[in-house]
């Protein structure tokens, strides 16, 4: 072998153990110290809800009452969560759904305190204060969703890996939920299919 | 190894692993082409990337900029960027985060474009509790069309219309002439707009789809445009820096 090609083998070796060594240390989001888990969840369906493993939707343009199709992870108390997920869009013939909640399940203060909702035409919204974070949510496009919730402390939304909004937290339970939600303003029909979902504590 | 190449090699190294800037190869990263799209990434702040790229890719119809945050993905479209477009900024991002870039041009040949101008208001009551069976993307099969390569001319979409189903609602259908394309793209201009951005990602076959619309679409053109994706980029990469205090 030459000089010249012992030095590109060389090169290319430390940068594939320099890729390697960094892809196991972040393959998560933010700094180090996550450990990845796997929290359990219960499927749920109301009104004209359907849930079909990863793909929610709502069938209906009824615009009252519980018209949702979701997942509802386990509670956690303390700490701080990473969630990661993608989701798209298939179809929306409604007005505003909402695809992904921090809910708060904390005695005396239970209720949805975080929740990221598409507006038809794709604008992405928090629902409360109405604050958009993108216009992302086209119909067919795939986003990509990271939520990080310091329990006491901060709950950050990262769209397409843009922090686009930051809530202050308190302390308590928290779970999170995703699928298709029929907002208070809002209804179907919408279907949306979520992949790649991920979970982090530390 | 001579002193001086061993050096170089430890200089590569060293930027490649200091500056937050790689110059190394994925693994599964093509090698650097010759005629198409070089892309580099700088961080302009701890959490701000700045992306700038050149490079030709003839008869495309422009570029998607994808980028991921492991060295395989999943990769994401962070934009559809006209061929003129050299430079994209990735802004806020995930502090402390391994971040990987590529680019592919796209083709496919557009449609000629439809006017729409819609009635005045928003969704009625009405119209709210109506089912929209028509806005789903669907493939209507025809019998007897012609098609050709998702690229050629022979596949621009014919007898693209828009059948205005309320104040808020268009259904387009149109005739599908493609082979193996990736997807549609339905691409608007709204009135007094500058150019056509897709407005919803289709998948392949689809020659039916309903678009709720915003409230500046009132009056826009509208085309569709079967799609395939040329050589991908180099892939770039940046690590991000810590997040400030007080930040966000």
């Amino acid at each position: 072998m030459s000089t010249k090609y012992r030095v590109i083998a060389g090169i290319s070796a430390a940068c594939g153990l320099l890729l390697a060594a960094s892809g196991a240390a972040h393959a998560e989001v933010e700094p180090g110290g996550w450990s990845s888990e796997s929290p359990g969840f219960k499927v749920q369906e109301r009104g004209c809800g359907q849930v079909d493993n990863l793909t929610f939707t709502l069938t209906c343009s009824t615009a009252s009452g519980d018209q949702r199709a979701e997942r509802r992870y386990d509670t956690y108390t303390g700490g701080t969560h990473q969630f990661e997920g993608y989701f798209r869009v298939t179809s929306m013939g409604g007005t505003r759904i909402s695809l992904k909640q921090t809910f708060n399940d904390t005695d005396g203060d239970a209720g949805p305190y975080f929740m990221l909702a598409v507006e038809r035409g794709g604008r992405l919204y928090a629902v409360h204060g109405g604050d958009t974070l993108s216009n992302a949510g086209t119909v067919g496009a795939t986003v990509r969703v990271n939520t990080v919730h310091e329990v006491g402390e901060e709950h950050r939304t990262y769209i397409n890996g843009s922090l686009k909004h930051t809530v202050d937290s308190p302390g308590g339970s928290f779970y999170d939920k995703f699928g298709a939600y029929r907002t208070s303003s809002g209804n179907g029909p919408a279907t949306v299919v979520w992949s790649n979902v991920k979970f982090w504590r530390k | 190894m001579s002193g001086s190449v061993r050096a170089l090699a430890a200089a590569v190294l060293a930027v490649a692993g200091l500056s937050g800037v790689s110059g190394c190869a994925t693994p599964d990263a093509p090698r650097e082409p010759r005629t198409g799209t070089v892309l580099t990434v700088t961080r302009v702040s701890p959490l701000d990337a700045k992306l700038s790229w050149h490079g030709k890719a003839p008869g495309a119809a422009g570029r998607i900029v994808e980028f991921a945050t492991e060295p395989r993905g999943p990769w994401t479209i962070l934009t559809y960027a006209p061929l003129s477009q050299t430079t994209y900024q990735h802004p806020d991002l995930l502090p402390e985060t391994h971040f990987y870039y590529r680019l592919r041009p796209y083709y496919g040949p557009a449609s000629r474009p439809v006017d729409v101008t819609l009635p005045k208001g928003s969704f009625t009551k009405a119209e709210q509790r109506a089912e929209h069976d028509w806005a789903p993307p669907r493939t209507i099969r025809r019998a007897g069309v012609r098609t050709g390569p998702a690229r050629r001319p022979a596949a621009t979409p014919t007898d693209l219309r828009a059948k205005i189903m309320h104040a808020n609602g268009i259904r387009f259908t149109w005739t599908d002439h493609a082979e193996g394309e990736r997807g549609y793209l339905l691409e608007d201009r709204p009135r007094g707009g500058g150019s056509f951005r897709p407005v919803a990602v289709l998948d392949p076959d689809i020659n039916s789809f309903g678009l709720i619309t915003l409230p500046n679409e009132k009056r826009a053109s509208y085309r569709v445009r079967p799609v395939t994706y040329g050589e991908r980029s180099n892939i770039a990469r940046l690590t991000t820096g810590e997040r400030p205090a007080g930040r966000g």
